[in-house]
């Protein structure tokens, strides 16, 4: 394993983590930042675009919820997406073979990173207020371009914020993934995961899904195309 | 300038022009860059016309445009480029003394909880999540360019949505909310919700093929069963607004227990 690679390759995916996470809320908000094209897009560039596409398709479903309604600061998807895929790539190239397992216990470990990138979040919109501070003096030296700075300088500590979680994440992921890789411990845990990774994590992250679904009729149209799909799928499905 | 609802000694009649309308477009972008929970995106609001406020308006005056846009705004990032169009016209109009300050602000007030409703509903309730399973579901069936294809799904609406509010916003003003509202966005957010559910009926039928094709395969045909069992569970556990997480870590452990309790007893496992 080649630490030094391995710690420079960290060091660009949080740098990635940290612009995309801008697109979240803070800049463009092309959506770039959901995690169907975050991951995607880290997978090709890690050269494992199938994975990505596996993953961020899996962590999309999970984070549908995230959404800003109103004043509401949702779980920041894309660190957590982002550092999720950074520990599994980074596994898959310097250590070992992505396995089910693998990608499980890298969505559990970094699942609770998006719930710290909230809390930072909420932090900065408390913190924003000595910015609006400056601005309103600004405002009465009759200086517009004094904006600019302060929109500049709240750009810079969020992407700065966002890059330290996703490179903490990823590290203490990859520590977790070591630590149960190839141990007595993994061999036991291998079902478990194999279980959480096959079934528990895809039907939480539709349940996730139809609870955004505001119609009810809507639901009924899901259990529908459910049992048509399965039906298409064929008879051999399962046996 | 006058007091509040007087209309103001004309300080400019130079109009905006669209050098300016497209730097007020690409400052919305940042709209949302410092949020605050005391005046929420006031920053952004007055950052976004700056440029605008600049052409029209010189010492005192600016200053105190300055200050009329710093105060609380709140609305849907997307559907603010229309307000910002609007409000750019109505600055226009009190810069030429045709209108009094405060309607402007009286405006703002009235404008953008309509207009985040809108947004809201359309962009983050229903565009999001029927683009994302539609990509999902695409990206299951083999489909890689979906992601690409989210974006631009996606885009489409929000770029144009975003561009039309300013420019448009500018040339009708006031009017603008009347041109929104004929796109029939709720309308059509309100439908969308059965093409979403279809297509989450079809990735989870994906997902119980995916399970079948895994080391975890149950067999004898139960995965369907297994799949929409758990997912009923854990979709009235969220309707009963237990957490997201909290599912995932209980059953999880859950999951790990019952094997490690099955490996115990049934060696062969």
């Amino acid at each position: 394993m080649d630490a030094s690679a391995l710690i420079s390759e960290l060091v660009l995916i949080s740098l990635f983590g940290g612009l995309f996470a801008l697109d979240r809320r803070c800049a463009f908000q092309v959506m770039a930042s959901q995690p169907i094209v975050a991951v995607p897009a880290l997978g090709f560039l890690m050269g494992m675009p199938e994975i990505g596409l596996q993953l961020g398709a899996l962590l999309q479903l999970i984070w549908m919820s995230s959404v800003m309604f109103g004043a509401n600061v949702p779980p920041n998807e894309t660190i957590s997406s982002i550092a999720i895929g950074g520990m599994v790539f980074l596994f898959g190239k310097y250590i070992g073979e992505i396995t089910t397992p693998v990608w499980t216990v890298a969505i559990l470990a970094g699942a609770p990173l998006g719930f710290l990138g909230r809390t930072v979040e909420v932090w900065f919109d408390g913190d924003n207020l000595r910015l609006v501070a400056h601005a309103d003096q600004a405002a009465e030296a009759g200086k517009p371009q004094t904006l600019s700075k302060i929109m500049i300088w709240g750009l810079l500590r969020i992407f700065v914020a966002n890059t330290v979680i996703v490179a903490l994440g990823i590290a203490v992921g990859l520590g977790i993934l070591l630590a149960l890789d190839g141990g007595e411990l993994a061999t036991r845990l291998r079902f478990g995961l194999e279980g959480i990774g096959v079934y528990i994590i895809p039907a939480l992250g539709l349940a996730v899904a139809f609870s955004v679904v505001r119609q009810r009729g809507a639901l009924l149209v899901a259990a529908f195309s459910f049992v048509a799909a399965i039906a298409f799928m064929g008879p051999g499905l399962g046996s | 300038m006058s007091a509040e609802g007087q209309t103001v000694e004309p300080v400019s009649e130079r109009p905006i022009g669209p050098l300016i309308l497209c730097h007020v477009l690409w400052r919305s972008f940042f709209f949302q860059s410092v949020t605050n929970y005391e005046r929420m995106q006031n920053m952004g609001f007055a950052y976004c016309m700056a440029p605008a406020l600049k052409r029209l308006y010189r010492g005192k005056a600016l200053e105190e445009a300055m200050a009329r846009h710093l105060a609380f705004f709140n609305s849907h990032p997307y559907m603010a480029g229309a307000l910002l169009g609007a409000t750019v016209r109505l600055e226009e109009e009190c810069a030429a003394g045709r209108l009094p300050a405060d309607q402007i602000v009286a405006f703002k007030r009235y404008m953008m909880g309509p207009m985040a409703a809108i947004g809201d509903s359309f962009f983050w309730a229903s565009l999001r999540p029927l683009a994302a399973t539609w990509a999902i579901m695409g990206i299951l069936s083999g489909l890689y360019w979906a992601p690409v294809a989210f974006l631009c799904l996606y885009n489409v609406f929000h770029l144009g949505l975003r561009t039309y509010g300013v420019f448009v916003g500018y040339r009708t003003g006031e009017r603008i909310c009347e041109r929104i509202n004929r796109f029939g966005l709720v309308k059509f957010a309100d439908r969308s919700h059965y093409l979403t559910g279809a297509f989450l009926g079809i990735t989870a039928a994906l997902y119980v093929e995916w399970a079948t094709e895994t080391n975890a395969a149950v067999g004898e045909g139960a995965e369907p069963f297994l799949l929409s069992a758990l997912i009923l569970i854990f979709f009235f556990s969220l309707k009963r607004k237990m957490p997201m997480p909290m599912l995932l870590y209980t059953f999880s452990i859950g999951c790990i227990a019952l094997i490690a309790a099955l490996d115990a007893w049934f060696p062969m496992i």
